[in-house]
């Protein structure tokens, strides 16, 4: 039984723009597109330096071995090649990285190249620079590595056991972290449940986003200013950037990073810090830039893949009625061989404790593990869609064993519209929503109850079974850094926020820098969006800088694209740094044109007083007052305007309590909720889609088409990763799919028709009501698998994994004779 | 992704390229490149010096012969075979699967020569062909010979095609009046890898009068499963006996297991597409 | 018959220009656009040919230009991304990919340009499963394909009614 959080955590409603309504909210086209239809995009490996090498890492083939010597002789002998760096000087020449991890844990010695050992099958143990790709590639290959094997464990609960093989001796267990979220009394809510549902085991399984453009930096260790240049197609360059320095041993304002155009990233492309660190170690050496453009095969086994989590001993207590009271789990996390961004996946799930419902008795005791694979990443929907995925098995597995309607279940026990903004268990604050007209809507699209008929007169016989499934799940955006605090609690993390700068430039035109590094979320066009809105003018007269560039100096310790939060904390603060320069054009107005400042309106790039616009001044005659002409202007005005407005957008939070695990962790709540309808082939176990629909909540939308294709997107992702995307390894640690010829990243033949229908919410928290949305929340697995379980029917063993291809399907419609379904049901 | 240093040759004649392919051990054949340059580029095997035949005329062309047989070059592509007014007249099953070969792109430079001498045990066409009593004319310096498709392909990389040989067309001959050719596969995705095939000829009258079942990746080669074909022969051409005889496939197949599916599986679909392959060849036969 | 050898003249037109060089028998047509020529909107996704970021067309065919040899292209016709709109006015297609929203990152862009061109030279009025075929080489990762297709079938239809004019 745990207490009541220390601190009441306030939420006050933030008073929303005013100006909003012109722009925002309309779907006008992006700015992005131009270039990016004639090609004229910028990627990483569209860039360069002059001298450069190209850089390729080798890589251990096996998943864990001692490395007894590495010699380089050959390959520095082929002609062409500059330079190579091993381990051994990286030991010397920097400290491993900072870990999240509190003891033991966090005694992990990692650094840009294994030392000692290597602990994954693509673990890189040296890296090496030429003057051409082909000259790289073949001198790779001659870096000769002589290993010791050594034993393998690739599973979190087998890794968890003390006699297996540690994959850190520094550390001397596998087990990285461990602790028990305990909220209500669940041991109380078990003893009064009407039906106990206990669930045997549940299992999320890895996959990635794969974006389209692996991983790629160009560094340059500059040696006459000691600056590292880094261009690349990090998303995270701040958090980079706190690993990066002190592993350099260089203070973090020598890292300048850059980026353009980013070809999808998904969270895997915050990984790249220990390669970008390995390139300034080589690019120092080599006395030339270095740049590296990731391999396929290499970004399939390293760059980083999805949570693994494993449920297990799951107990749900029930009431006749059909509340659930909450439920009770062990869950084992699979951070893979290092700690890349782990073990915050140990708490990042507790934004939505009880996932869509009102429940209140909720116990997780949670282990995470390092394995022998490749290291886990905030893969889209990071560590949420795990959970949320588990408590929608369990509402699915509820209604079918105890006979409740599948929708009427999640109805009753949905948070309700009136409760928000609805405080959860560990002191969360749902902002708003309305859940049950959002699955009205999910089902209104499919035409539920037609399927339910079309089911019923399908009936047995005729090889074919249809299954209609519903899945609901919440996408929490805008995180409070303080949680990892709950995961170790010396982190001198909390908070967050973002940076945009707004100006006028030297002839009044509009210039907006942001601190993100969007990669298709369309930053360019709903920033002018909102900018426009505020300055009066069109959005094609507002110019946005293209990618990330800390030269810039719009950024701050969280600034970057992930997390779902760029409507919330990037348009915040352009928001924010628009209305600063409003203000401040409004002032010398006022000023040039002898009136008060409340009289003052923008409109179409210009400043005029409201009922008599001809006594107007162009934003060209603003810019010229304060730059080229400034004597012209009353000191005091010069003295506070400067045309040049930053704004750092810092939502309301609060340090969690690390006692009882309790405080407000995200700032915002949107929701998906899926239908969707399959048709199963008894005889094979093969699955079509028949129909799919979502109904998306992302509070106020600032650019409705750009909203519908992040839902597509996130669909396309769960889809296929519910039939077909799976990263598996053998128990030799071996990958199994390395390459798109093995890992079946779905195409326009596999994912259907996604019929989108919208309902606003919007956030009383946020400057501008909307909510982040962009990682979706991972509903296609929920409603996957609740369409299978649906098509098994009664008697049926639990779908219990996460990912379901053909055999697996099969073997669920055949079960042995005398198979455990994986669930029990005792009732009073 | 990146081939290791190669040598590139490409002849003006199909005995220029056998003298090439003849002068080195490490000399292949290059054509569409689809699957080859894969290989080369993953670095799972090397060659020494390519030849390229993909633009020599006289392996691009299909005809149909009076008889109804077809002669395709090594060199067709899918696309071709896809589009082609002579595959559809008589032989439109083949015209379907080589047009279902992954995507457009795929399919406007991958050849049947390719699909068929690499030797991948999940290719498309070698089951279609033996299913199809094809002939594979392969030509060497001293001449053509013919060997039957159900004795070409021996594994992954190797069939019956030596080195100093070429393979220079496939002889299809006519699908006889009522009988009909079928092909089904379990495939991971649409238009996809295949976890297993099947490939079905039946000539029936009411009752099943001869037949060929051809399963492939149950194994390093698409094999004819007699034991089947042995159960249909005189069996009514109905969907039950079509099952019974399925049933004969058993564990005298040794499937592989992957991360697609497990030997058993594989087993247990290798019976039902064999079913349904037979199911559509009595079907399209009875229909022409 | 030509030479054999690891380095051969190759002579290609691409968007109408045409260009003589000197490449490595093992390089793939993709790197002599991108890395030789500058050609850099056609891009690279995967090592098996699978994810379709580097189609082009070549002597008329779609294809995928890291499964085809820079010396196979010799003496080709090759049209990319860059040739598709000329001085910057963008065709009917591409405009119809910016009403519709059909890309998000652009990474996989050009190359969808290049298999829908091809399909519309092909079939002017494609109904929806003949796009998702046609692009089927082709991955995406942000759009999940849907507004890519919009885009398509409404280009296909601007295109019809343009050409009623």
């Amino acid at each position: 039984m745990s207490g009541t959080p220390v601190t009441e955590t306030t939420l006050e409603r933030v008073e929303q723009s005013e100006h909003l309504g012109r722009w925002s909210g309309k779907s006008i086209p992006r700015k992005e597109d131009r270039r990016l239809l004639q090609g004229q995009g910028t990627f990483t490996d569209d860039g360069g330096h002059i001298h450069m090498g190209y850089a390729q890492f080798v890589r251990s083939p096996y998943a864990h071995a001692r490395i007894l010597s590495v010699d380089t002789a050959r390959a520095e002998a082929l002609d062409g090649v500059y330079a190579t760096l091993t381990g051994a000087e990286v030991k010397e020449l920097t400290a491993p990285f900072f870990q999240i991890a509190p003891e033991p844990g966090g005694k992990i010695a990692e650094y840009c190249l294994a030392v000692d050992k290597v602990r994954y099958q693509g673990d890189a143990v040296a890296v090496v620079l030429a003057d051409s790709r082909e000259t790289a590639r073949d001198a790779a290959e001659l870096v000769e590595v002589e290993y010791e094997p050594l034993p393998v464990v690739v599973d979190s609960i087998a890794a968890a056991a003390p006699d297996a093989p540690i994959l850190h001796d520094e550390v001397g267990s596998n087990v990285v972290w461990h602790g028990v979220y305990d909220y209500g009394d669940v041991e109380w809510a078990l003893q009064e449940a009407d039906h106990v549902v206990k669930i045997d085991r549940l299992h999320f399984h890895r996959f990635s986003s794969t974006p389209l453009e692996c991983n790629a930096a160009v560094v340059n260790w500059d040696p006459g200013t000691g600056i590292v240049e880094i261009f690349s197609n990090n998303q995270m360059p701040m958090f980079a950037s706190l690993v990066i320095g002190p592993a350099l041993g260089i203070p973090s304002n020598s890292l300048l990073f850059r980026s353009q155009d980013i070809g999808g990233a998904f969270g895997i492309k915050i990984g790249s810090y220990p390669q970008i660190t390995a390139l300034a170690l080589l690019s120092r050496k080599a006395g030339r830039a270095a740049k590296w453009t990731e391999y396929r095969t290499d970004h399939m086994q390293s760059a980083g893949q999805g949570n693994e989590r494993t449920f297990r001993n799951i107990e749900v207590p029930v009431m006749s009625d059909g509340t659930i009271l909450g439920f009770k789990v062990e869950a084992f996390d699979d951070a893979g061989a290092y700690l890349h961004y782990e073990p915050l996946g140990a708490v990042i799930w507790s934004q939505v404790v009880p996932g869509c419902y009102k429940l209140k008795h909720i116990q997780v005791d949670f282990t995470e593990t390092v394995s022998n694979k490749c290291p886990t990443i905030p893969n889209r929907g990071y560590s949420r869609l795990q959970h949320l995925w588990m408590i929608e098995r369990v509402i699915d597995i509820v209604a079918h064993e105890l006979g409740f309607d599948p929708v009427a279940l999640r109805k009753t026990n949905y948070v309700q519209p009136e409760d928000y903004p609805y405080r959860t268990p560990n002191g969360c604050v749902y902002d708003s929503g309305d859940l049950p007209r959002a699955l009205d809507m999910a089902l209104a699209a499919i035409d539920y109850p037609s399927w339910r008929q079309r089911q019923q007169e399908l009936g047995t016989g005729s090889g074919k079974r249809i299954g209609i499934g519903i899945g609901t799940t919440l996408d929490s955006g805008t995180n409070n850094f303080g949680q990892a605090r709950i995961i170790n609690p010396d982190l001198p993390f909390s908070g967050n926020g973002e940076a945009a700068y707004v100006k006028l430039d030297l002839y009044g035109e509009v210039n907006v820098n942001l601190g993100t590094t969007p990669q298709g979320q369309s930053h360019e066009t709903t920033a002018a969006q909102v900018v426009a809105d505020i300055l009066g003018m069109s959005p094609d007269a507002v110019s946005v800088s293209v990618g990330f560039d800390a030269r810039h100096n719009t950024y701050v310790a969280f600034s970057g694209t992930y997390a779902s939060q760029f409507a919330v904390t990037g348009l915040g603060a352009a928001m924010g740094a628009a209305e600063k320069l409003r203000a401040e054009i409004i002032k010398v107005a006022a000023y040039a044109l002898g009136a008060e400042e409340e009289e003052i309106e923008l409109n179409d790039g210009s400043a005029y007083v409201r009922g008599d616009e001809e006594r107007a001044i162009p934003f060209i005659g603003i810019a010229n007052l304060v730059y080229s002409n400034v004597a012209a202007l009353a000191p005091e005005i010069a003295d506070s305007v400067s045309l040049n407005c930053r704004h750092v957008y810092r939502p309301p939070f609060e340090i969690p309590d690390t006692e009882t695990k309790t405080g407000n962790l995200t700032l915002t709540y949107a929701s998906q909720t899926h239908a969707c309808v399959l048709e199963l082939d008894e005889d094979t176990g093969a699955v079509e889609i028949l129909d799919y629909a979502v109904a998306d909540d992302c509070g106020r939308v600032i650019n409705p088409s750009i909203v519908t294709g992040q839902v597509h997107g996130a669909t396309a992702h769960g889809i296929g990763a519910a039939l077909w995307e799976t990263f598996e390894y053998d128990e030799d640690g071996q990958l199994q799919q390395s390459s798109f010829y093995d890992y079946h990243a779905v195409t326009a033949l596999d994912v259907p028709h996604i019929k989108t229908s919208h309902l606003e919410s919007p956030s009383p928290f946020t400057p501008n009501g909307a909510k982040g949305m962009g990682e979706g929340g991972g509903a296609p697995l929920h409603a996957i698998c609740s369409a299978l379980q649906d098509a098994l029917g009664e008697g049926a063993p639990v779908v219990a994994e996460s990912h379901n291809h053909w055999e697996r399907i099969y073997r669920l419609l055949h079960p042995e004779s005398g198979a455990l379904r994986g669930v029990e049901v005792r009732s009073r | 992704m990146l081939l290791e240093s190669v040598e590139y040759v490409r002849p003006e004649s199909v005995d220029e390229a056998l003298r090439a392919l003849g002068a080195v051990d490490g000399a292949a054949v290059l054509a569409g490149g689809q699957s080859l340059l894969n290989v080369l580029k993953n670095r799972v095997a090397s060659v020494e010096v390519l030849v390229d035949i993909s633009r020599l005329p006289e392996l691009g062309t299909i005809e149909r012969g009076a008889d109804g047989s077809l002669a395709v070059g090594a060199c067709v592509t899918y696309d071709e075979l896809d589009r082609s007014a002579d595959v559809r007249q008589g032989h439109m099953v083949l015209a379907d699967v080589a047009g279902h070969i992954e995507d457009q792109q795929i399919r406007n430079r991958g050849t049947i020569g390719g699909n068929c001498c690499l030797g991948d045990p999940t290719n498309n066409l070698p089951p279609l062909l033996i299913a199809l009593g094809a002939t594979m004319n392969i030509q060497s310096a001293s001449g053509i010979r013919q060997v039957a498709a159900e004795e070409f392909f021996f594994a992954f990389f190797s069939t019956a095609v030596q080195q100093g040989e070429i393979l220079r067309s496939i002889t299809i001959p006519a699908i006889a009046p009522g009988a009909g050719v079928g092909y089904q596969s379990l495939a991971v995705a649409a238009d996809s890898k295949a976890i297993v095939r099947a490939s079905a000829y039946v000539r029936a009258n009411g009752t099943i009068e001869d037949s060929r079942v051809v399963l492939s990746v149950v194994g390093p080669r698409p094999i004819r499963h007699t034991g089947m074909e042995g159960r249909l022969r005189g069996a009514a051409a109905t969907a039950e006996a079509v099952a019974a005889a399925s049933e004969a496939i058993g564990d005298d197949i040794e499937p592989a297991s992957d991360a697609h599916g497990s030997a058993d599986y594989r087993r247990r679909m290798a019976r039902v597409v064999a079913r349904r392959a037979v199911d559509e060849a009595i079907a399209r036969g009875a229909s022409r | 018959m030509s030479d054999s050898g690891t380095a051969h003249a190759v002579e290609v037109t691409i968007n109408g220009e045409r260009y003589e060089r000197t490449v490595l028998a093992r390089q793939l047509l993709v790197h002599l656009l991108r890395d030789t020529l500058g050609l850099r909107g056609t891009h690279i996704g995967c090592d098996t040919g699978n994810c379709g970021a580097c189609t082009i067309i070549c002597d008329g065919k779609l294809i995928k230009s890291c499964m085809m040899l820079a010396v196979q292209a010799d003496g080709a016709e090759i049209e990319t991304v860059e040739g598709l709109a000329a001085d910057g006015e963008l065709t009917t297609l591409q405009k119809a990919f910016n009403e519709h929203h059909g890309l998000q990152c652009g990474y996989c862009t050009p190359g969808i340009l290049m298999s829908a061109t091809y399909l519309l030279r092909h079939n002017p009025n494609p109904a929806e499963a003949e796009i998702r075929r046609a692009i089927r080489g082709n991955l995406c990762r942000c759009t999940g394909y849907v507004h890519i297709v919009e885009s398509i079938r409404a280009a296909a239809a601007s295109a019809a009614e343009e050409a009623a004019r």
